[in-house]
Parts: C-alpha cells; structure tokens; sequence
C-alpha cells in the first residue's frame, strides 16, 4: 500500500517532468532544421535562460523578475479551476489590475511603501470584483463562465487601449503611453540588470496562500469539494454558489494583482499593447503545474526561462526565430495532456525493471500480502 | 516442457460425454495496479451448457472483473480461457461476441436519444449502398423480440423508457448478436419487483432454448429461484460451486461472508416519542419542473422508523431531495423538532441534526475525488473540533478517520485512503459512518442496501435500528418490500407522488400492499388519502 502511494506520488512529479523532455526531443527536431546543432542550441537556450556569471549580469534573475506575473496568473488559474469554474478571464482582470496601477501610480500622492501597497489592494479588488462578476452570472443566471470570461476579456482590453489614448494619454508620440508612475509607488528592485525584485516576493507568499487556503481552510476545503463534485457538496451542507463566486473573486483578484506588479514593479507605465498574453500563458502554467501551487511555481520559472532563452540565446545569438520558445511551451503542454500515456508506460516500465533486476513486481508482492 | 504436453493432451481429450462445458475459466488472476487489489485471485469456473449459473460473492469480491476479463474489457495477467473445450485468446470485445458470448453490463450502455431499434442494431445496421434501411432494422428487431417473447416497441427511444425495458433492450442486443452464452451483471439491482419476476422468467426461458446464461446477484432468493448451480467468490479467489437445489440460503449467505449471517433482523418494539418531523402538506416538482410529490403530510417521532414503500419514480428521489434541503418545495412547511425549515439550507438543517443517507453513494454521498478524511467532515467542518479559527485541523480529521474505520468496521481502509478505491459496501460504511456518527437526531436513509452484499446489508440494517434504539427519528425510503416491512415501525405507500395508504408492517400482506403500491386501494378502506397523522401547527420560526 505505501509502495503504491508513493509510486503514485512519484508519478505527479514524473509526468510533467517527462512532458518537459518530450518536448524538448520534439524542439530538438525542429532545430535540425534550421541547420543548428540541438545540442548547442540548448545550450545557448539553457545560459540564456538560467545562466549566472555575474550578479549583476545574471539572466536567471530577469528569468525570475519575468516568472512573477506568470506565477500570479497561474495561481488565479488554480483558484478558479479548483472551485470548478473553468475560468479563462485572467487576461482581462491581469489588464484591468495593470490599468488601476498606473492610474493610482501617479495619481496619489502617498509614502513610499505604503503607495504600493494601497496600489496593489485596489489592483486586487478591481480584478477581484472583474472575476466576481462571470462567477455571479454562472451561479445566479447559470451562464456559462468561459463565454463570459472571453468576452469580459475583451472588454477589459478595450478599455485599456481606450484609457491609454485619453485620458490617460501622458504625451503626443506616436504610441500612447500613460505618466511614469512615482518614485513612491515603485516596488524594491534587489540586483540592478533585472527587474527582480520584491514583486517575486510577493508571488512567493501568495503560492503559500493560495496552498494554505486552499488545502488547509475551511473555506478552501468548501470550495474544492464543490469543484470535485458539486453534487457532494450541496449534499453535504456547503454552499456550492458561494463557494464559486468566492473562487471567482480570489482569482480575479490574484491575476489584478500580477497586472499592478508588472506595472509598478517592472515597466512603470502602460501602453495599449501591455503586456498580452500573460494572462493566457497563466492558464498554462496551472495545468502544466498539475493544477497546484507549488507545481505553478516550478513551472512559471521553467516557461519564463525557456522564453527568455529562446529570445536571448535562440534569436539573438543563433539566429533561430525566438517563437521556437513558445513552440517548446506549447509541445510541453500537449504532451501533458497525454498524461495516461506516461501513467501506464511507467507503471509498465517499472515492472519489467524490477523483473529485469529479479525483484518482485508490484503483482508479486500483492499476492503474497494475501497469502 | 512437461506441462505442455500435459497441456495438450487435455485438450485433446474430449470433455467428457456427461454434459460439455460451455466455458472453463482456468486460474484466473488479475492486478489493478491503480487500486492496488488483486481482484481475482486464481479463479477457476466451469460453466455447462444451457445452465443458469449464478456468481455471487461480496462487494469487491471480483466478480465484475471476472466478468469483465471473459468478455475482453480486461486482460488477465495469467491464466486461461476455454469456450466449448477451445483454448480461446480474447482480447477486445469483438472477440467475445465472435465466440458467441454477450455481456449485459450493471450499468447499461446504451444511446439514450436512440430508439430500442438503433440501439439493439447498433454497428450491425441493415443497409444498401451505404444507406440505413430504418423499416428493415425496425423488422428485425420485431422478429427477433417475438422470436424470444420480450415484446418492444423498436420506434420507443431509450431515454423514455423504464430501467426494467431498457434492460430487455440490453439482452436483445445480446442476443441480435447471437449470443449463446449471456452474464448479466446484477441484472436485478435497479429493477422493481415485478420486473425482477418478469426478468426471472425470461433468463429461464432463454435456458430452455439452450443459451447459457451466467447471473451474477447479491439477492440469495433470486438464486433459488432461477439458477442451477452457484459459485461463491470471496476476496478475489473462488470459494466453491454448488447445486442450487442442495444449498439453503443461509449456507449461501455463510460461504459468501466466511461466517454466519442474520438474514431475520431482531429489533426490540419501538418507544415512539414526540413528533420530531413532520411534512405538511408539501409540494415539489422534479427537474423538469412537473409536480413529483403532491400535497404528502406525514410525521416521524423519536424512536421509531416510518417507511415509505413504493414502485421507483413516484416521487421518492424528490421527496427526500426536499427534506433533505437539496431541492426546493413549492408548497407545504416542513417543521423539524418543531421549528420552520422549509427555506432552510442543506447546511442550516444538518447543524440542527438532520442526516442523510442518499440513494446515490458514488453521485451524492461521497466524493470520489478526494480521501477518506475529507469524505467523513463534510458534514461536520465547521464544528469546533475540526476547525479552529477558518481553518481545518487534519489531526483531528485523520483521527476522526480512524475512528470510523474502526468503529463501523470499513475494510481495507486507513485514514487518508482514496474513497474511490473502495468496494460499494465499504463505501455503504463511510456514508454511515459519517451521517449515524454524532447523534443524529433525524436519519433519511433512502435506499440504503442498494447494490449491497448479504453481510453489508445486515450491518446497514442493524445501524439503522441501533440508531432507532438511541431514540432518534428514522425514515426509510426503499422499493425493497422485505427491507421495509422487516425495519419499519410504520409503513407509508407512495404512489405518483401521493400517500397511497398507511399499513402495519405486522400485519399486512405483501399482496395487500402490492395493490396500494400499483395504485389500488385496499379493500376495506375507505380512502386513499394523505394525510396520515394530524401534524402539529407550524410554530412562528425564531431565527437563532
Ligand atoms: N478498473 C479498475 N481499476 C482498479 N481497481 C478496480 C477496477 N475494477 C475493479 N477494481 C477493484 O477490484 C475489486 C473487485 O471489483 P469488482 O468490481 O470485480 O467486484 P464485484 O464483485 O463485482 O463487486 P460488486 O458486487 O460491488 O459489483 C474491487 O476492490 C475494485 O475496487
Ligand atoms: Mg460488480
């Protein structure tokens, strides 16, 4: 029994691992195409991405400032996916969060400190009540919440793109930008080079959270029960529209919070094309990270690192297009969803190892338990 | 080398003249990796031709499997398969079917938007030049139902029909197919009595005209009344096979279990106290908002257990569904130990003491998903032994666990154990475990045996006298005759949505309560009518 347990705990971490290597054969591939070594490539990828030679030339560094709204994404993600809402509206509430933040970057006057952090409270009850509002419509008027988080994605982009060029609009150029934010409103940078800083911190302690919440609270238990089977759950006494709306809202709230990092800890102002796709790349991020926070956690600095890698190691120094990157994330992703496949190559896998060895199989040692 | 040829030999040998056997399964193992069970255990099993063979065994003792590997869902992971005397390789269904054999599944698998027609004729359809020729696959159907005298409507579409039709439909299949050897999976289990006759005499007949049929059952009188010989599976390995007529049920109940079992239950009389529950005048429509219980007054008190017989579907699933919380009630209050609940949620009625026992464990009563620990606090998390400040205490829980594992003796079980690897029966226990622990004050037990083995159903039946005994109020829901009339202090009728009548479960017969099930009323009694006792007057609701 604790054989099998830990086996099956060795396949949650085996899987994406093996989907990591998969993908990267398949890249591999690809590359030979291109007339590069795969092996040299990936070493440039590799020293791109999460390479070191100084402190103050580190590339894993801005891998880490670049992981940080992956990581707050892909926790929204996890929230909404485990209370059962198939949430996909991260983008739009990532927007509105980044919108609130350069607004009130510049448009309060606060100390230090306490600006940013007033900041990203508005950023988080913005986005949170932006995840509120399809998760309200599913429970009360039963409408489908991948509809309404597409279309409210759309929204929330428009607006911004509308806010940018009025009335936020901070110059003439040709592309509109809004005001640089105060010095005030800035988050702490540790290692000058990258913008890694104090908003990784800050993901950090929300993967704790969200783990927290979720596995150990009452409220959390509520709403993976509903999420498991919300038949059960109303069954059982929870209310299963709290618990979703409840969901809705944290995610919401966590992927407001990664758009006013990005902001007042990365780029300090916005323009129309802020920062696109980091909400849908959240939503990969949480399946390819079993749909857990510490899997999200991984996983946002393993897709961080390949993209930064691809751009800077890939595109820069060999000449290979920089989407490779995206394609090498993409590859993982399928191969994830593949996953019975690993599951029962390598339970197959370890038997015939273990008769290889002459040790007993799995089987063996079951029918002797019942002897 | 040696045993090749010995092999071979046998093989050569014909099998006897006495009678053929039209299946041997020859040591039989079989290992779920993903559970950790090795469901059957060197299984070997003869089966003679145009027999009615019954396998019975406990929950999880491996009979499905068994099944499943014959029919080529399963591989084993050794041993052999021989059909009419002829080693056989069976890798898929298909080659099942091509050996003549036809498997009716515990739960159907049949296209509810299709008619009978295009179900039983599903991948063998009549055509001409690729087209479907619909008149001629209704013909055959026809021909083929009078053929064995299960007559069918072939244009009737599956999703409207009676479970006890669909699984005629299920054996039509099987045999369009030509099956000779049919196994009917606990063909029984969802059927109404009468369905269970019709369905006995049929397996008979089809006997008689030289099918074998194999009858896996958990019901020991259905066995007699319908098999030749029995084989008994326990814990995955084969206990024996007998000749039904030499074999009493309780040597059946004891070869099943390993000990003797109570099949009479013994209760003390009842010492009903003061009304505790009580519907009045209630109303609820199903999920296509058509009225399933209609204007139902009924009271439970301390101490006793009303039971509410009935042909399925005449309103049970809504009426407890509506008592329960689950479903709202369109008209009518419910008072639970005197005070309002009829907006009250799920949640506000079990802190007041209410449990619920659902007909559905696998749907309603457990998630599957997650672990024992989880499973038992559903109801309960928010009591301060589990829950300090928001959040849970996993000690706690895990001691919780434990307790229940030993105190309602759940098999195979420790804390933190994935409740989907479980066998029904010992999923039967968590469910108990976690709505009978804690005083309850009001049970709803809505067929709590279903799908159970002979051991689970004696320790189902003596929890829910026990909790009787404990002076709380108990409501049986069950299309069972035997299981109501042998628990309830009182019995209620239900049909279409309405009180039939009120009988004495001492007294009365099981004709007499037949006709009130079927919608008569009983000779003598005046009235069909609801309301049985007089419900107390709703007290003015003080919000705690
Ligand atoms: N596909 C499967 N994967 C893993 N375990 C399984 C699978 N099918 C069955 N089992 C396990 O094998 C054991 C035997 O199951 P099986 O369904 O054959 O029992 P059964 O005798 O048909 O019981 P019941 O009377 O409840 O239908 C059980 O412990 C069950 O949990
Ligand atoms: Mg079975």
């Amino acid at each position: 029994m604790d054989n099998y347990h830990r086996q099956q705990r060795v396949n949650t971490f085996l899987v994406p691992l093996l989907a990591v290597i998969s993908g990267l054969v398949v890249a591999a591939v690809l590359i030979i195409f291109t007339d590069n070594s795969p092996f040299a490539a990936f070493e440039e990828l590799f020293k791109a991405g999460f390479g070191c030679s100084s402190l103050n030339r580190c590339a894993f560094f801005t891998t880490l400032e670049r992981a940080t709204p992956l990581m707050l994404t892909g926790l929204s993600a996890v929230v909404a996916f485990r209370s059962g809402m198939f949430s996909i509206g991260q983008e739009g509430q990532f927007a509105l969060g980044a919108l609130t933040a350069a607004w009130l970057g510049f448009a309060l006057d606060l100390p230090p400190v306490v600006h940013a952090i007033v900041i990203m409270l508005a950023a988080m009850v913005i986005g949170g009540i932006y995840g509120w509002i399809p998760g309200v419509l599913k429970v009360k008027l039963n409408i489908n919440e991948v509809i309404t988080t597409i279309v409210m994605n759309e929204i929330a982009v428009l607006v911004l793109v509308y806010m940018v060029n009025f009335p936020l609009r901070a110059d003439r150029g040709t592309t509109a930008y809004s005001p640089v934010i105060d010095e005030t409103a800035k988050l702490m940078i540790f290692m000058p080079g990258s913008k890694w800083g104090m908003g990784f911190v800050i993901a950090i302690a929300a993967v704790l959270a969200v783990y927290f919440y979720l596995w150990r609270s009452a409220p959390g238990y509520e709403q993976r029960m509903a999420g498991q089977s919300s038949l059960f759950a109303l069954f059982g006494g929870i209310r299963n529209d709290r618990a979703a709306i409840r969901g809705m809202f944290i995610s919401g709230a966590l992927a407001g919070l990664a758009g006013a990092i990005e902001v007042i800890g990365v780029h300090y102002r916005i323009n129309q094309d802020f920062a696109p796709g980091l909400g849908f790349t959240g939503l990969s991020v949480a399946i390819l990270g079993q749909v857990h926070p510490f899997g999200v956690f991984l996983v946002a600095i393993l897709f961080a690192g390949v993209g930064l890698g691809a751009q800077l190691g890939l595109q820069i120094n060999l000449g290979i297009p920089r989407e490779l990157g995206g394609t090498v994330i993409a590859l993982m992703i399928l191969f994830v969803a593949a996953e019975k496949f690993y599951t029962d190559g390598i339970s197959g896998l370890r038997e015939r190892w273990a008769h290889f060895r002459g040790q007993k199989t799995a089987v063996e040692l079951a029918m002797e338990e019942r002897e | 080398m040696r045993r090749d040829i010995v092999k071979a030999v046998l093989r050569r040998t014909p099998c006897g003249n006495l009678m053929a056997n039209a299946v041997e399964l020859r040591n039989i193992t079989k290992y779920f990796p993903s559970s950790n069970v090795l469901a059957n255990n060197d299984v070997t099993l003869s089966i003679t031709e145009g027999e009615v063979h019954a396998l019975v065994g406990e929950n999880g003792a491996g009979k499905t499997t068994l099944m499943n590997i014959f029919y080529g869902l399963h591989r084993p992971d050794s041993g052999e398969i021989l059909v009419n005397g002829q080693p056989v390789e069976i890798h898929h269904p298909d080659d099942a079917i091509k050996l003549g054999i036809g498997m009716v599944h515990q739960h159907f698998k049949l296209v509810p938007s299709f008619t009978i027609a295009e179900n039983i004729m599903l991948g063998i359809e009549p055509n001409q030049y690729g087209m479907l020729k619909k008149k001629d696959e209704a013909e055959m159907v026809r021909q083929l139902a009078n053929d064995f005298g299960l007559p069918v409507d072939p244009y009737a579409r599956i999703r409207d029909l009676p479970v006890g039709m669909q699984q005629r439909v299920e054996i039509l299949k099987a045999l369009q197919r030509e099956a000779k050897i049919l196994i009917l999976d606990e063909p029984t289990a969802v059927l109404t009595p009468q369905e269970v006759k019709e369905l006995l005499a049929v397996v008979r007949n089809l006997a008689q005209r030289g099918r074998t049929i194999i009858f896996i059952t958990h019901k020991l009188v259905e066995v007699k009344d319908v098999a030749d010989r029995l084989s008994v599976m326990r814990d995955g390995k084969m206990i024996g096979t007998r000749t039904v007529a030499e074999t009493s049920i309780p040597d059946m109940a004891r070869m099943m279990v390993g000990r003797s079992v109570l099949l009479e239950l013994d209760k003390k009389p009842a010492t009903p106290g003061e009304v505790v529950f009580a519907a009045d005048n209630i109303t609820v429509t199903d999920a296509s908002g058509l009225p399933a219980v209609r204007h139902i007054s009924f009271s439970v008190r301390e101490g006793e257990i009303l039971g509410i017989a009935g042909v399925s579907g005449n309103g049970q699933t809504e009426l407890v569904e509506a008592i329960s919380g689950m479903r709202p009630v369109e008209g009518g209050t419910i008072l639970f130990q005197g005070k309002d609940i009829t907006r009250r949620t799920v949640g506000e009625r079990r802190k007041q003491g209410m449990a619920h026992i659902p007909e559905d464990r696998i749907k309603i009563g457990l998630n599957l998903e997650t672990n024992l620990d989880e499973n038992l606090v559903v109801n309960r998390y928010k009591l301060p032994e589990f829950n300090r400040l928001g959040f849970m205490i996993l000690s706690a829980m895990k001691r919780f666990a434990a307790f229940a594992v030993k105190q309602f003796s759940i098999a195979a079980a420790q804390p933190g154990e994935m409740i989907a690897t479980l066998s029904g029966g010992n999923m039967q226990k968590v469910v108990l475990a976690r709505e009978l622990s804690g005083e309850p004050k009001f049970v709803i037990a809505n067929q709590p045996t279903r799908g159970l083995d002979v051991g689970s159903i004696e320790f189902v039946h003596r929890s829910l006298v026990d909790v009787r005994d404990r002076q709380a109020a108990v409501l049986l829901i069950s299309v069972e005759l035997d299981e109501i009339l042998s628990l309830s202090d009182r019995v209620l009728v239900m049909y279409r949505g309405t009180v039939a009548g009120e009988v004495d479960p001492t007294t009365v017969t099981k004709e007499e309560i037949g006709l009130l099930m079927g919608g008569s009323s009983l000779p003598g009694t005046a009235t069909s009518a609801g309301s049985v006792q007089a419900v107390p007057k709703p007290q003015k609701e003080v919000v705690a």
